[in-house]
């Protein structure tokens, strides 16, 4: 059991000898039964590994040299993510660009990744995550898919010959004052951080503040609610950037708005419970998507219209890109019903991604094939 | 039902919160009547563990809480990052327990909950055998998004049914800045009446 750092070379020379605990007092003994003289010159390995260990991991988390040391199973913080951002740009300068969109009420950069293999103005998938910044999993996840589009581009054949016509936007942390907020003041904290005159309460929810039965059930007009739609439509500098480059870009085909928790895949109309034209379709890629998500590790999601499948929501981000001619609007809840809620353990970041990149690829590729 | 209400008619399986695995199934019918007093609610559910294995169950938890030499006390569990440590577990199953009393409560038609996280919990030392807390739990309110701040004290001993008091603050927002949005109305009130659940 002794482990020999330096091995015995003869009389005369010295050897080193790491000692598992239980061996000291009996090595000990017969070192001195033999006059054999000793000295000690670490007293406790274990400490100094651990130690080590700390430094390492801090050392990490403060400059991930490359997207393929930067670990995708924890949570990351604002900055973190907006340094990989950076790295996977300069890594990739041939298939990702950063784009910025606008500025946030605290005045932080809003940020999109552009997925393009070339083209002007390629018909396109908009991908966002975090527009709620409680939901933790769903910017650790955003993380994941801009690793992911960047690694199989070239060799999923669905994914290369999806670019091959189209491009892909992600935009990783939709309200980036939110998520500084719940990493450094209040984890459950949902909406932006938005002052407006005449009340003490602050922020408004994204998710409300759309023009799309903007104001109607569905929404609050109390500034200290949860689901306050705002004084006006696009009153939010996130929703009113992104709403802008939609407009803008004019060309895209797909929008994916993502969420926690509740395991479900929902397609517009939230606002009224009036159908969508093209429900029938909607709903068919629906219960594709989520085939191919539970086919990875069997996990259950429900589909359907916002209104049938979970509550009336006004002003929600799919009814309005929908109402402006992007057929393919969804809506994700990942992972979980309830136990864990927002606070997902972040062993399980990786896995969600995985099966919901399976379902936004069905989505995407549905896009694909019905290009005009 | 004209006149009456609205009747649910409910098929649903269960599942172990720790481990997953199906705990059985139930039948019920819940009336919601038309003049918005509690619903009338009639459950059968047939577990998959005997009443033996439940018992022994609740042993081994009592016994993890026993074992421990110095009071319980905690925060943040799950913390952000999910994280549950092994030690806290036994006090969070007991509050998710104790929290499942409290929406059950002040659940309606259109308003439901979860529990989102043990905000604190501190133990109290009984001189008899029954484990007792104090706990604040955060309740995570559908569809309004609220986060639900509640007050619960708990008090259990196996082959005992649970014992829940709780109040939960009226409203959470408006407290920002210092400024009360608080609507200061009947939030007095601790529900005594608590649980024998």
């Amino acid at each position: 059991q002794l482990d020999f750092w330096l091995a015995p070379r003869g009389p005369g020379h010295p050897v080193d000898v790491r000692v598992p605990f239980p061996s000291l007092q009996p090595l000990k003994a017969h070192l001195e039964a033999n006059g054999v003289s000793y000295s000690i010159m670490i007293e406790d390995v274990q400490a100094l590994v651990d130690h080590e260990r700390m430094e390492m991991l801090r050392g990490r988390r403060q400059l991930p040299l490359s997207t393929n040391t930067f670990d995708y199973a924890t949570y990351h913080s604002l900055d973190e993510i907006y340094a990989f951002m950076d790295l996977l740009v300069a890594e990739n300068p041939n298939l990702v660009s950063k784009i910025e969109i606008g500025r946030s009420t605290e005045n932080r950069p809003l940020y999109v990744l552009k997925f393009s293999k070339g083209g002007t103005n390629r018909p396109a998938v908009w991908i966002d995550t975090g527009i709620h910044s409680r939901e933790w999993v769903t910017q650790a996840s955003g993380v994941w898919f801009a690793k992911k589009i960047v690694l199989d581009h070239e060799n999923d054949r669905d994914l290369a010959s999806l670019l091959d016509r189209m491009d892909i936007f992600l935009e990783i942390v939709t309200n980036p004052d939110g998520f500084v907020f719940t990493q450094t003041q209040n984890r459950m904290w949902r909406k932006t951080r938005s002052r407006h005159s005449g009340s003490a309460c602050i922020g408004v929810d994204p998710n409300r503040n759309w023009d799309a039965g903007f104001g109607g059930p569905g929404a609050s007009g109390n500034p200290c609610s949860e689901t306050y739609h705002g004084p006006y439509a696009n009153s939010e500098p996130e929703v009113k950037a992104i709403v802008d480059f939609v407009k803008n870009h004019g060309n895209i085909k797909a929008f994916v708005s993502i969420h926690s928790y509740s395991q479900l895949l929902l397609y517009p109309y939230g606002y009224t419970s009036t159908p969508v034209p093209d429900q029938q379709e909607l709903h068919q890629i629906s219960k594709e998507a989520v085939t191919a998500l539970s086919s990875l590790y069997g996990t259950n999601y429900k589909y359907g219209s916002i209104i049938t499948t979970i509550y009336q929501a006004s002003g929600g981000t799919i009814d309005w890109t929908y109402n402006q001619g992007i057929k393919y609007s969804f809506t994700f809840e990942l992972r979980d019903t309830g136990r864990y809620g927002f606070l997902l353990p972040a062993k399980q970041i990786v896995p969600t991604a995985q099966e919901t990149w399976l379902a936004l690829k069905v989505i995407m590729l549905h896009a694909l094939d019905h290009l005009h | 039902i004209p006149d009456s209400g609205h009747k649910y008619y409910l098929q649903f399986t269960t599942e172990d919160y720790k481990s997953g695995e199906n705990a059985g199934s139930c039948l019920a019918t819940v009336l919601y009547p038309k003049t918005m007093s509690p619903p009338v609610v009639n459950i059968k559910c047939v577990p998959t563990k005997d009443q033996k294995q439940i018992q022994e169950e609740d042993d081994k938890l009592y016994r993890k809480i026993r074992h421990q030499t110095k009071p319980i006390t905690g925060n943040n569990i799950p913390d952000s990052y999910g994280n549950i440590e092994p030690a806290l577990e036994p006090v969070w199953a007991l509050a998710v327990a104790g929290s499942s009393y409290i929406m059950w409560e002040k659940s309606t038609e259109s308003l439901g909950y979860f529990m989102a996280q043990v905000k604190s919990v501190k133990q109290w030392i009984r001189k008899d055998a029954f484990l007792e807390f104090d706990y604040t739990v955060l309740l995570h309110e559908i569809p309004t998004q609220e986060i639900i701040s509640c007050h619960m004290r708990l008090t259990w001993l196996p082959g005992h049914p649970l014992k829940v008091k709780y109040f939960c603050a009226s409203e959470n927002h408006g407290l920002e800045d210092g400024s009360g949005m608080e609507s200061g109305s009947a939030s007095g009130i601790l529900h005594e009446r608590g649980a024998n659940f």
